[in-house]
């Protein structure tokens, strides 16, 4: 009777065993001790698509010998007990929306055994281009504000140190002429008195002088048409005699709803005309300019306010430092593609208390600098509430344009229209399969 | 009554049988659920190990390029990004495990380097104190005394250089494989950099075949080619050869260097001075015994397309013996290259050697951290990476301190 009891016993303790070992599975040997199949596969993909060679290669036809090369590159590449598949599927896309994976072509080397992993990799088109629409400045307003670059051939530069007026009028046109549905070449101080007039230059379609944006590619020199602006322009009681010239460029720039640019340094500290001032320099030995001094930016601002002309040559300008350009303004970057260092030297840097004094509201592209400094605005768009705005970058020399075309661009805002990224055939999937022979 | 207890007796033997019949299965397997559980714990860290190794840069991020101390250990270039490691963080590791694998220069002054050596006369020597220790490596990874690790970083492809006799003029056989084996059909750019003595100059001369672009060679299809070089003759010239292989998007480099001194003595010893501003001392042997030699010195920039272009550096020229044992040269810190030094002795023999600036634009391995000898059970991890777009395999091992 007790070894039937005991048979019981037994019969329990041998099938509480078989459950035990039924539940208690260990992991297979690859499991427990092999290398990790899915990060080598991905080291692998990424390291040989590291020069675009892997990308090249999964957008050819199945019968180019970049495929064999691929595989000749993968089998020199992974240990020679670990077996690979790699497959390459176009990505398409529905007139439903829905995502289709085609398998477009596949190699490997050996059957894999129950246990693989894979890494995958999103492979553009090299032959692919983006293309961006950007939208037209004013389009959305009906103004079609046109574009007007100062490209003259009497005058000369200041702070553009390295560059001419007339190659950074070339790169202005380059960037910015796609946000403006007319771009204009102001090719001398003549066609500058002309259209200070209010006149036409090409009388094309689409220009329009009200509303418009025009820069000063000449950097701290501003150009000055002979006759009639040098005449009204010239103050004979103050030191810096044309001041007062600064003053009509406010007043026509607030009068046409204008936006003046200055590229760089100081706004309106020297004319310059070099036939008008042949034997006059800046006191730096460049002939053809006068200095104006900081009586230019202040007479400007009187004209931009619709004040009257005071001459005032009182410092307005600090110097911050070194300036990061503000969150926003890193957004944008990356939105129209422009990128300026983010770090720039600010040493003409307007004070804060123009914004009271002239009734203007500033859209400032970089951060404020610390105190004593956090007075100063280093770069902006000034905008005068009944009418005209002055762009003012008061970075030192050399000038980067990508901060003007910034701020402008920050200023107007205007759309960009970018092409889908997953148009039909541009995108393949790769993905890599690895196993390890040898087991189960 | 004697009845029953036999019955007892025989049931208490039969159930005793059970029971340790199956404790003992039960005991096994307990004992390989935890010995499981112990190697799976060192699989993960080295896991965690090669991920921090490949995907870190570390703390600086430029640590290897500046004489800044190091926070936080990782290898990985910045600069790039993903799977592709710094060719200057490899060279301040030190690789020698103990002092005796360090090189003292001058003899008997303390100063030791360490010694990154691809094979004679294609060294990185390395000032140790700027060098990272295995056990600070292990502090900063959070497992000092209780794992231990090795870095093994070798490239992917085995690049064979030999010359082939008989031609009456230079001939170079280049055999290349991969994971065992050969490699047909790989491009091959490559340059010699033949060492000569100028007429009338009392410095070697260094002239590269071709200039630029460099020569273009395939492997056949037993992965090797033979390269000729009709304007060196083969009557124990003095040249260093480099060749870069790629192929489907793996790549690799070779090199050989032939001197006509006979010695096995190296009579020029490039030395890193300092990482930051690249400096390198041109040193003598400084061994009392070889003779006095001048020198010729060019540092050639390695361009993403393979390409080496020469720059001018200070010092290129020189005579080092007993009175002036040593020159200073500094090369750009930021661009990997080769500095090609040859020298000549008294006698017309000559002989160069070559200082890869950047791991990988020689293919050097190296490898760091412990060793795995005597423990019973050594995880692996393995990933693939590119070192200046050279193709290398990180393998590492880790191991639990603890038993």
């Amino acid at each position: 009777m007790r070894t039937v009891e005991v048979l019981f016993v037994i019969i329990i303790l041998l099938g509480a065993l078989l459950m035990a070992i039924q539940f208690a599975v260990l992991p297979s040997p690859q499991q427990a001790f092999g290398t990790n199949l899915r990060e080598l596969s991905k080291s692998t993909v990424e390291t040989l698509d590291g020069k675009g060679i892997l990308t090249e290669t999964v957008f050819k036809n199945s019968s180019d010998p970049a495929w064999g090369d691929l595989q000749k590159a993968l089998s020199a590449s992974l240990p020679p007990n670990v077996v690979y598949n790699l497959s390459v599927y176009d990505i398409s896309t529905s007139s439903g929306g829905v995502i289709n994976y085609h398998l477009a072509n596949s190699i490997s080397d050996a059957s894999f055994g129950v246990d693989s992993e894979a890494a995958s990799l999103l492979a553009t088109s090299p032959n692919v281009t983006f293309t961006i629409t950007p939208e037209k400045v004013g389009e959305k307003t009906g103004e079609n504000n046109t574009l007007y670059i100062l490209n003259c051939n009497d005058a000369n530069g200041w702070w553009i140190v390295g560059y001419s007026a007339q190659t950074l009028a070339l790169d202005l046109h380059n960037l910015l002429s796609p946000y403006f549905q007319t771009t204009v070449l102001v090719n001398s101080t003549y066609e500058l008195g002309l259209l200070l007039d209010g006149t036409l230059l090409t009388g094309g379609d689409g220009e329009t002088v009200e509303n418009a944006v025009v820069i000063n590619t000449f950097g701290e020199s501003v150009p000055i048409p002979s006759g009639y602006y040098t005449t009204v322009g010239y103050d004979p009681d103050a030191t810096y005699k044309y001041a007062k010239y600064s003053w009509y460029l406010g007043q026509i720039t607030n009068q046409y709803n204008w936006t003046w640019v200055s590229i760089v340094g100081y706004p309106f500290y020297y004319v310059t005309n070099t036939a008008y001032f042949e034997n006059d320099h800046n006191g730096w030995g460049i002939y053809g300019m006068k200095q104006v001094n900081q009586a230019g930016v202040n007479a400007f601002l009187q004209g931009l306010s619709n004040q009257s002309y005071t001459y005032n040559a009182t410092g307005i300008t600090g110097r911050p430092g070194v300036v990061d350009l503000s969150s926003e303004a890193l957004d944008l970057c990356n939105y129209y593609g422009v990128y300026p260092a983010p770090y720039q030297t600010s040493d003409r840097a307007l004070h804060s208390s123009i914004l009271s004094t002239h009734n203007l509201v500033a859209t400032e592209i970089f951060d404020r600098a610390l105190p004593p400094n956090e007075d100063y605005i280093p770069a902006a768009t000034y905008k005068h509430t009944g009418g005209g705005a002055l762009t003012a970058i008061g970075l030192t020399r050399t000038p980067d344009i990508r901060v003007s075309v910034l701020a402008l661009l920050m200023y107007y805002r205007p759309a960009v229209y970018k092409s889908e990224f997953g148009a039909s055939c541009t995108s393949r999937l790769v993905t890599l399969q690895l196993g390890q022979q040898g087991g189960t | 009554m004697a009845g029953a207890t036999i019955d007892h007796m025989v049931a208490v033997t039969i159930l005793i049988a059970a029971l340790l019949l199956t404790m003992g299965i039960y005991n096994q397997m307990f004992a390989s659920a935890v010995a499981y559980e112990g190697n799976r714990k060192v699989a993960m860290k080295a896991v965690d190990i090669i991920n921090t190794a490949c995907l870190s840069p570390g703390n600086p991020e430029d640590w290897g390029e500046k004489n800044a101390s190091l926070l936080g250990f990782g290898l990985q270039d910045p600069q790039v990004g993903g799977y592709a490691l710094s060719p200057y963080s490899l060279m301040r590791l030190r690789t020698s495990s103990n002092d005796s694998q360090l090189v003292e220069y001058p003899p008997d002054s303390g100063l030791f380097y360490n010694n990154i050596s691809a094979n004679y006369g294609h060294d990185i020597l390395s000032p140790v104190g700027d060098c990272l220790n295995y056990t600070a490596a292990a502090k900063m990874l959070g497992i000092n005394g209780t794992y231990g690790f090795r870095l093994d970083i070798v490239p992917t492809l085995d690049v064979n250089v030999s010359q082939v006799l008989g031609y009456g003029h230079l001939v170079l056989n280049v055999e290349v494989h991969g994971s065992g084996l050969p490699l047909s059909g790989a491009a091959l750019n490559y340059y010699l950099f033949h060492i000569n003595k100028t007429a009338g100059s009392d410095y070697p001369s260094i002239t590269r075949y071709p200039t630029n672009p460099p020569g273009v060679a395939h492997t056949n299809p037993s992965g090797s080619v033979d390269i000729h070089f009709s304007n060196v003759t083969d009557d124990d010239p003095s040249y260093s050869f480099t060749v870069y292989v790629s192929l489907g998007g793996v790549t690799g480099v070779g090199y050989y260097t032939h001197n006509t001194i006979d010695s096995e003595s190296q009579y020029i010893i490039p030395l890193i001075q300092d990482f930051d501003d690249g400096k390198i001392i041109i040193a003598h042997n400084w061994d009392g015994v070889t003779p006095a030699v001048t020198y010729n010195a060019t540092f050639f920039v390695l361009t993403s397309d393979f390409q080496l272009h020469p720059i001018q550096i200070d010092n290129s020229t020189g005579l080092l013996g007993a009175e002036n044992p040593y020159n200073t040269t500094q090369v750009r810190a930021y661009e990997v290259g080769l500095l090609v030094i040859s020298y000549l002795t008294p006698e017309d023999d000559m002989g160069s050697v070559i200082l890869p600036w950047g791991i990988g634009t020689l293919g050097v391995p190296t490898s760091f951290g412990g060793d795995p000898t005597g423990y019973s059970f050594v995880a692996t991890e393995l990933r693939q990476v590119s070192i200046d777009d050279i193709s290398y395999q990180v393998k590492v091992s880790a191991w639990s301190l603890s038993g």
